[in-house]
């Protein structure tokens, strides 16, 4: 298998004038639903670094097509935001199925190293802004190049996330309290703008020089740009830092202040709480989608399967946001 | 029970033994993650044998009062919720929910940290 995929890989190359022989093709520990494959190329004088991102067949229903995750960085770091370079679209007709090609960035991705590793400390202080700065950046993308991506309101998407977990037949009592909760939730009346909608570490790939690349774009959609800002600030993304609520790491002063030094939009603290209900609900749904690839037989997969009984954690940090009064968390 | 020792409790302790010793050091990067997949997979059916049980039963007594009904169950008071049934200001149902979550996380992953901060709080 491996030989056939470096085969349609230099062939897709070659068609964009990137030749050289492939070399070190190995699959990495990416996000639970996408291959990713890392490889160098070797030409006459050089070796360069690149990343294979492809669609497996089984993504959740949220999620666009690779090819499209691959357009929107090509838009965006137009805009100078902080994306990698892709090099290489495919289609799913073609041999490599729906995939890109991106330039490595070097630094890491892993959150638990970041947040643990000497390496990151320094630019660990100064992430939280850089982080509201580059999704700011993110944000003000024409949402008119983006036709092919679906349009979502808050209110839609608690109704799509609370629909799907319906479909699947395990009654929560905390998600059914929590679907009644956020129906009644002010999430602000902005315009609305490109979304990554995944914004946190694991999707982005910090140096010890700090915040290099935004990456895995497949919940990218058009929206209300809070739901990025409310999203790094669940407990879900803090990986056990649970004092530092953006990402485990800062703090939402910082994460503003860089978004306020681009935006013309001035966001404000008003109603963190619902945006993190919010996103702890729509991770702890996806956490059902995932396990129900796995439950139905569409694919068996020990990690697929044991993230079905990660969806306690979203109801625990529910109720902890809703029950516990004095909760120093906001 | 008409089997034989070792219990199923030692017979995954054994298992996550072999992994953690004979093989983690054996395997790719990417698949020494899953391992540790695995290895967290076989931890929680273990939590669940050894204190499944007594954690849901704790939940269910707490329901069985709460709705005033012997046979009461999760699914029912979900549907109680979705349907306004109950009120949802009660503060004995907000108990409850967190009781719910607590029991349900110690079995899935006790080190979670949100967990670690309601237990070390009371």
């Amino acid at each position: 298998m491996k030989q056939e995929l470096s085969e349609h890989l230099s062939d897709k190359l070659a068609k964009e004038s990137i030749t050289g022989e492939i070399l070190n093709l190995q699959p990495l520990t990416g996000g639970a639903s996408k291959e990713i494959w890392k490889f160098e190329i070797k030409s006459k004088d050089s070796i360069s670094k690149f990343i294979l991102r492809r669609g497996s067949g089984i993504e959740g229903p949220l999620a666009i097509k690779t090819s499209d995750e691959a357009l929107i960085q090509k838009n965006v770091r137009e805009l100078g935001a902080c994306v990698p370079e892709i090099v290489a679209v495919s289609s799913v007709d073609e041999p490599l199925g729906d995939a890109y090609v991106m330039k490595f960035v070097e630094g890491e991705s892993i959150a638990r190293k970041i947040l643990r590793d000497d390496e990151y400390r320094a630019a660990l202080t100064n992430l939280a802004f850089e982080c509201g700065e580059s999704i700011a950046k993110i944000h003000q993308a024409d949402i008119t190049d983006f036709s092919f991506l679906p349009k979502k309101t808050v209110m839609e998407q608690i109704n799509e996330l609370y629909k799907t977990y319906v479909s699947f037949d395990q009654p929560s009592p905390v998600f059914e309290y929590t679907y009644h909760w956020l129906q009644d939730q002010d999430f602000g009346d902005l315009n609305d703008t490109l979304v990554h909608g995944d914004f946190r570490l694991g999707n982005i790939i910090v140096s010890s020089e700090g915040l290099q690349s935004i990456i895995d774009w497949e919940l990218a959609h058009i929206g209300n740009p809070l739901q990025d800002l409310g999203w790094i600030c669940g407990n879900s993304w803090r990986f056990g830092k649970i004092n530092k609520v953006v990402g485990g790491f800062g703090d939402l002063d910082d994460l503003l202040r860089g978004y306020n030094s681009i935006s013309e939009y001035q966001v404000t603290e008003n109603n963190v709480k619902a945006w993190q209900v919010f996103g702890t609900f729509r991770w702890g749904v996806i956490c059902l989608i995932q396990a129900s690839a796995h439950l139905t037989g569409a694919v068996n997969s020990v990690e697929k399967a044991a993230i079905g009984r990660r969806v306690s954690e979203t109801e625990l940090d529910i109720v902890d946001l809703l029950f516990s009064e004095g909760n120093n968390d906001i | 029970m008409i089997f034989d020792k070792p219990n199923t409790v030692e017979l995954l302790d054994a298992v996550k033994h072999f992994l953690d010793t004979k093989i983690k050091d054996e395997v790719a990067p990417h698949l020494a993650f899953k391992l540790r997949i695995v290895e967290n997979v076989l931890s929680i059916v273990i939590r669940e044998i050894e204190t499944g049980n007594d954690l849901s039963q704790e939940v269910i007594s707490g329901l069985k009062k709460l709705v005033e009904s012997e046979t009461a169950n999760i699914e029912e008071l979900a549907h109680l919720i979705r349907d306004r049934k109950i009120d949802l200001e009660n503060p004995e149902l907000k108990n409850l929910l967190v009781q719910l979550s607590k029991n349900k996380i110690a079995v899935d992953n006790p080190r979670y940290s949100t967990y670690k901060k309601l237990i070390e709080s009371t």
